[in-house]
């Protein structure tokens, strides 16, 4: 238990209890996520696992957190400092809970919506409770969000600091509101319900961990908890040589100018046992919908960070303190209003890969190469005429990841940017949906060559069985997922409608473009990069390779010049 | 005499118990497991409890079997064939990731090579309607590349064969014509009857995988029995908490996975009805392992769903908890705090104290340190422990920490206890439930070593260690019904729910099963079933199984609002919300089909008589950083009614129980250990 020491007169704290507390505060995080996944009503929050929570103290520090989808990593906190920055510490009341989405605070789309409750013991504030999930609709000016937008006020509904539970009792002016706002009222306030009731959760554990230990005792545990972690991460940086490291990559465009890309770098500087982020150099905020606010661009960098450094070490408030980011605002990354941010994660998903890629000369053996980039969104909806109702389906798409020193990369998996996603079965979709899957396979001869080869995308086929509206939102064509250490690019990206057709028609990018019953959709996502040169693979790999149908022996042969045929050693 | 028999066969131990059906007492033995040929052991085991097999009413078996042909993967060598497109369907896996911060994630392996998928044409649509016809020849080709290539089983997962089987039936026959009785054929309907075509791939996969070996075994296992003179059927233990015979076992193989260690939640709910408290916390702690289940209102807590060695499963099974790794969980520092596990010290090198080569420090090592282990009765005297290795594992840590070893040894059992408590506390908060209103039931060699400081870190005032708390599956085994379990998927919006079309499908499901039971033996009074339906909102995935009095109950008038009522309290119960005028949505049929056995009268408990020798024996165990001095206790010379405080050690053949200062201990009518918590808790 904690003693005042002579020195400080600072609590000091045996290393029992510390690691008891810390393991009490990551469960009470995992209790919140546990809840808010298996009562949240939509596949984007249960499935997807497009969510995150966090136990923060009332000094809006991380105690805990859990994170279905990386790059919501270490940012819930903004939303309470926010708040506390325009209506002051003595807004927090006992049985309020309160929403935000501005994507200019919140650094997403309008569809992330965090829901954070103050938590009091003996009316004492003692820390918050937080979540963020992704609404399906937020009343955009196309269902689903829009490809088009070019101001977030085609965007839907932006809500600053809002109460929508009062001294424990819902709000119902500002309930009715957000029903009459989006398009799918009943599973959206359904969600919202999910992420209270997760709120609550977290209330109750952190409120029994200070009745068991009382808030010294958590203060000391907490900052011996903090130290811990910034220790261990501050060695980890000291043993990357000093030096700037850096990479650049393309977007493929802003989903309105198709024919420009759109350039970001990421330089990293490591001195001593600090690391910093610069990301000054990328494009100006574009017209189309690929900005994020500076939030956002700072959890990427993060996820870059941890996917390098600290690996699946959970995060608390002592994470990321030797990582600094610099951002230029007015820029893609750093957008102001009224800038778009519907698809504020592709040129994410680009800095996390190219964070890996600027670091993979002081770190061979953890870099990989690139992974075929983000979501890949493929969105039907209208009409389904098997029920007369409006019906909105949006799948993301998986593909191959990168190659690394000792393996080849996984073959048709989910992105960085999209968590733990799970795709849709093929049952499900055609069930729900007016659609048919006349193929899911993988996709042979996408992987990048190397010593170690990178993964193969995939192709997905649909026909679509009555007339209804498209959007797509497919990237990385430009720079798709390049090699490291000799390794070759995987494939980039292909969509086509109606393939072999006379009308065939190849596009990565579409907002509510009609198709009509019997129309074929061929979608073929990227494959991932290669490491080391291909010269180095041995006969018996891609002979292997070959025999698994991975790669077709033309592809070999012209891939693998060394390789001749079908024979092994 | 007659017996009736459970044995559960492991890696390492095969545990028996007998019940005597003259005068209703019990006993138990255990033998080394024979790798080799399994039915030494078998018998070696049998051979303690009963002289005769011809004595034997009723024997009942859990096997690993299947789990360690998996597990090892020393499986079949399956062809998969899949309908036309969908080739890759079980590769690609949905996609998805279970760890996000790793740059080299791979998936598992699977179980079948890529090359080794096939495809025939034929589609249905998703009523079920056929869009066109099966491609016969491309079966017939499969079969013949079966033959070619040497596989073993062959796999058939065709999209909407749960709507309509027709296909996968003609393949499995065209199949059969071709490659006969030596090769298994799965067809995925008959194994899981449900959506989504990876899930049901998956769960088909790992029954053709699985099956030749489990096949081979009961065939093994039934021959020998009956050379013996073994007059009644074999007796399986399923994943699901219920038994079936050998035979049917043979044609559903995958349902013995989880075969043995299911057995201690079935005890569980047979001690939770002997004590007579509805709620129970299954702790089955061995050397190496953690396992946490449930026991809800006198029922296993059971899922229509789950994972074997990550892939998944669509088939009843008893939730298994596997929690960090138990006594083996090694201590450590990072970043200057202290860490336990989850990485663990496993069977070999095991902790430091086994003397086998382990020189990192576990929880074991930390009870041998702080006496709460008796290093000269480990294992019932099987085993000596090495003390002085334990305190060499935890010198350099302490040093590291600033703490004395004796200060560091309590603290790794702190945590250790602290997170097990936890990761429980979130199983049954996921039920609605708080850890309260449990019994916390400690079985397997370290289960009742730790199981009063779980329960005090979780506000549980009781803790009950059964009798044979080491060969707690095999009791739990012969507590158990035969159970069939049928599905199937009945997806309708509650506006467009047919009543009639309903309640006509579970009378179907019904009678099938119990026309099974009556296969299986059972006498006709004996047999029930129990229909449920899994419920969820309209755009929601997850479901919940909703509870139907009877199979009639579809076609009753006002039945979806009495549904969703009832959906609707359980979902306020399970995720504390519930929006009672959401529209639901039906998706699939469950009825279980229960066959009970004949009751058992259990004997009152004797203890064996008191030699004399163990009086006076006194440890010097450490609680609360105090060492007391502690009396060691024999449990066989506990009398029932017989009452003590803690301190004390109370050791058995095969488990130690560890009672604290301030815990009060019992022995009941059954010879059960009941011990309550003191106020301090």
């Amino acid at each position: 238990m904690s003693k005042p020491t002579e020195a400080t007169g600072r609590p000091t704290i045996d290393p029992v209890t510390t690691e008891i507390i810390r393991c009490a505060l990551l469960q009470a995080a995992e209790d919140m996520n546990t809840t808010l996944i298996r009562s949240a009503y939509t596949p984007t929050i249960y499935e997807a696992k497009d969510c995150a929570v966090a136990l923060l103290d009332r000094d809006h520090q991380v105690l805990g957190q859990s994170s279905g989808l990386p790059i919501f990593l270490g940012n819930l906190e903004e939303c309470t400092r926010a708040t506390e920055r325009m209506y002051g510490r003595d807004v927090w009341r006992e049985g309020d809970v309160w929403v935000l989405n501005d994507s200019y605070i919140g650094g997403t789309h309008l569809n992330d919506v965090t829901v954070y409750a103050p938590i009091h013991v003996a009316g004492e504030l003692i820390g918050f409770a937080a979540s963020r999930a992704h609404w399906i609709d937020m009343g955009s000016k196309d269902p689903g969000g829009s490809m088009d937008s070019t101001t977030i006020h085609q965007e839907g509904l932006r809500m600053g600091p809002l109460k929508i539970y009062e001294g424990g009792l819902p709000c119902l002016l500002q309930h009715d509101l957000i029903a009459r706002q989006v398009r799918f009222p009943q599973p959206t306030l359904g969600d919202m319900r999910a992420q209270v009731a997760c709120a609550l959760t977290g209330a109750k554990r952190l409120t029994e961990i200070v009745e068991r230990w009382g808030t010294e005792t958590l203060a000391a545990a907490r900052d011996a908890i903090f130290a811990q972690t910034e220790r261990l991460e501050r060695k980890q940086i000291a043993a990357i040589p000093d030096g700037v490291y850096e990479a650049s990559g393309m977007l493929d465009n802003d989903g309105i100018d198709l024919d420009t890309p759109l350039p970001v770098t990421v330089r990293v500087t490591i001195d001593g046992d600090r690391m910093t982020m610069d990301l000054t150099d990328c494009a100006d905020q574009a017209t189309g919908p690929v900005n994020c606010g500076a939030a956002q661009a700072v959890a990427a960098c993060r996820v870059g960070y941890k996917l390098l450094v600290s690996g699946e070490v959970p995060l608390n408030g002592g994470s990321f303190k030797p990582l600094d980011v610099i951002t230029r605002p007015g820029s893609m990354l750093a957008a102001i209003e009224p800038a778009a941010c519907q698809y504020y994660y592709s040129h994410l998903g680009l800095v996390i890969d190219l964070v890996v890629r600027a670091l993979a000369p002081a770190l061979p053996e953890r870099a990989a190469a690139a992974s075929y980039g983000d979501s890949m969104i493929v969105q039907f909806t209208g009409l389904d005429p098997r029920s007369g109702k409006l019906f909105v389906s949006q799948e993301a798409t998986v593909g191959g990841w990168g190659a690394w020193a000792a393996g080849d990369g996984e073959s048709c998996l989910i992105n960085n940017v999209n968590g733990s996603l799970r795709d849709m079965p093929v049952e499900v979709l055609e069930t729900l949906f007016p659609v048919r899957v006349e193929e899911y396979a993988v996709r042979p001869d996408s992987a990048g060559a190397g010593r170690t080869r990178g993964g193969n995308g995939v192709v997905r086929q649909y026909r679509f069985t009555a007339d209804q509206s498209l959007s797509l939102w497919w990237e990385r064509s430009v720079t798709p997922a390049w090699g490291l250490f000799g390794g070759a690019a995987g494939a980039p990206p292909r969509v086509t409608l109606n393939p072999g057709g006379a009308g065939a028609r190849e596009l990565l990018k579409a907002n509510a473009l009609a198709v009509s019953e019997g129309d074929v959709l061929r979608c073929e996502s990227g494959g991932g990069g290669g490491f080391g040169p291909a010269g180095e693979r041995t006969a018996v790999q891609v002979t292997e390779d070959v025999r698994q149908g991975l790669l077709t022996a033309a592809r070999a042969a012209a891939d693998y010049p060394s390789w001749s045929g079908e024979r092994t050693g | 005499m007659t017996y009736r028999v459970a044995m559960d066969i492991g890696g390492t131990f095969t545990d028996v118990v007998a019940y005597d059906e003259t005068n209703g007492t019990c006993v138990a033995a255990k033998a080394p497991t024979t790798p080799g040929d399994l039915a030494e052991g078998v018998f070696a085991a049998l051979g303690r409890v009963v002289d005769d097999p011809a004595a034997i009413s009723f024997f009942v078996h859990g096997t690993t079997q299947g789990l360690n042909a998996l597990l090892e993967r020393k499986g079949a060598r399956v062809l998969l064939l899949m309908s036309e497109g969908m080739r890759d369907v079980y590769h690609i896996a949905r996609g998805n990731r279970d760890r996000m911060f790793d740059l080299h994630y791979r998936k598992p392996v699977p179980l079948v090579e890529r090359y080794a998928t096939a495809e025939a044409g034929g589609r249905l649509d998703w009523r079920g309607e056929e869009l066109r016809p099966l491609d016969e020849d491309a079966v017939r080709a499969a079969a013949r590349r079966v033959r070619a290539e040497g596989f073993t089983a062959v796999a058939v997962s065709f999209l909407f064969s749960y709507v309509d089987p027709a296909h996968e039936l003609r393949a499995g026959q065209i199949l059969a014509e071709e490659l006969g009785d030596d090769v298994m054929v799965v067809l995925s309907h008959q194994v899981a009857g449900e959506w989504r075509e990876y899930e049901r791939t998956s769960s088909a996969v790992l029954d053709a995988y699985t099956g030749p070996v489990v096949r081979k075994y009961l065939g093994h296992v039934t021959d020998r029995f009956a050379e013996r003179g073994l007059g009644v059927p074999v007796q399986v233990m399923q994943s699901s908490g219920g038994i079936v015979n050998a035979g049917h076992a043979r044609s559903r193989p995958l349902q013995t996975l989880l075969s043995g260690p299911v057995g201690g939640t079935m005890g569980g709910v047979a001690a939770a009805a002997l004590l007579g408290r509805p709620n129970a916390i299954c702790v089955d702690m061995g050397g190496t392992s953690f396992d946490v289940s449930l026991v809800i209102g006198g029922r296993p807590d059971i899922s229509n769903e789950g994972t074997a060695d990550g892939f998944p499963v669509l088939m009843p099974l008893v939730n298994l908890h596997t929690i960090g790794a138990g006594g083996g969980s090694l201590a450590y520092a990072e970043g200057g705090g202290l860490r336990v596990g989850p990485e663990s010290a496993g069977a070999v090198p095991g902790p430091a104290c086994y003397g086998r080569g382990g020189v990192r420090p576990t929880v074991t090592d930390a009870n041998v340190v702080l006496g709460r282990i008796d290093p000269e009765w480990f294992a019932g005297g099987h085993m000596t422990l090495d003390v002085r290795a334990a305190h060499r594992a935890l010198e350099p840590l302490a040093q590291e920490l600033g703490l004395s070893v004796t200060e560091l040894a309590n603290g790794i059992c702190e945590v250790a206890n602290a997170r097990m408590a936890q990761a429980i506390r979130t199983l049954t908060v996921e039920h609605g439930l708080e850890p309260g209103e449990f019994t916390l039931l400690a079985f397997g060699g370290a289960g009742p070593a730790h199981a009063v400081e779980i329960a005090r870190e979780l506000g549980v005032g009781e803790v009950v260690v059964p009798r044979f708390p080491g060969a707690f599956s095999a009791w739990g085994m012969l507590g158990t019904e035969v159970r069939r379990d049928l599905t199937r998927q009945f997806f309708t919006p509650g506006d467009a729910l047919d009543g009639t079309a309903m309640a006509a499908a579970l009378a179907a499901l019904g009678e099938q099963g119990l026309a099974a039971l009556g296969e299986q033996g059972v006498d006709a009074v004996r047999r029930r079933v129990e229909h449920a339906v899994d419920m969820r909102y309209e755009g929601q995935d997850y479901t919940l199984t909703v509870p139907l009095h009877d199979a009639a109950e579809p076609s009753a008038e006002g039945f979806l609002g009495r549904a969703a009522a009832r959906f609707a309290a359980l979902h306020e119960r399970r995720y504390g919300h519930a929006t009672p005028d959401a529209p639901v949505e039906f998706v699939t049929l469950r009825t279980a089909a229960l066959g009970a056995l004949p009751e058992s009268v259990p004997a009152p408990y004797t203890p064996d008589g008191d030699d004399g020798t163990w009086a006076g024996r006194v440890g010097r165990v450490v609680f609360d950083g105090v060492r007391h001095d502690t009396p060691v206790l024999r449990r066989e010379h506990l009398p029932a009614g017989e009452e003590f405080s803690g301190p004390a050690i109370v050791v058995e053949a095969t488990s130690t129980t560890v009672v604290p200062p301030d815990a009060h201990v019992t022995v009941d009518a059954n010879g059960f250990l009941v011990i309550k918590l003191g106020e301090s808790a």
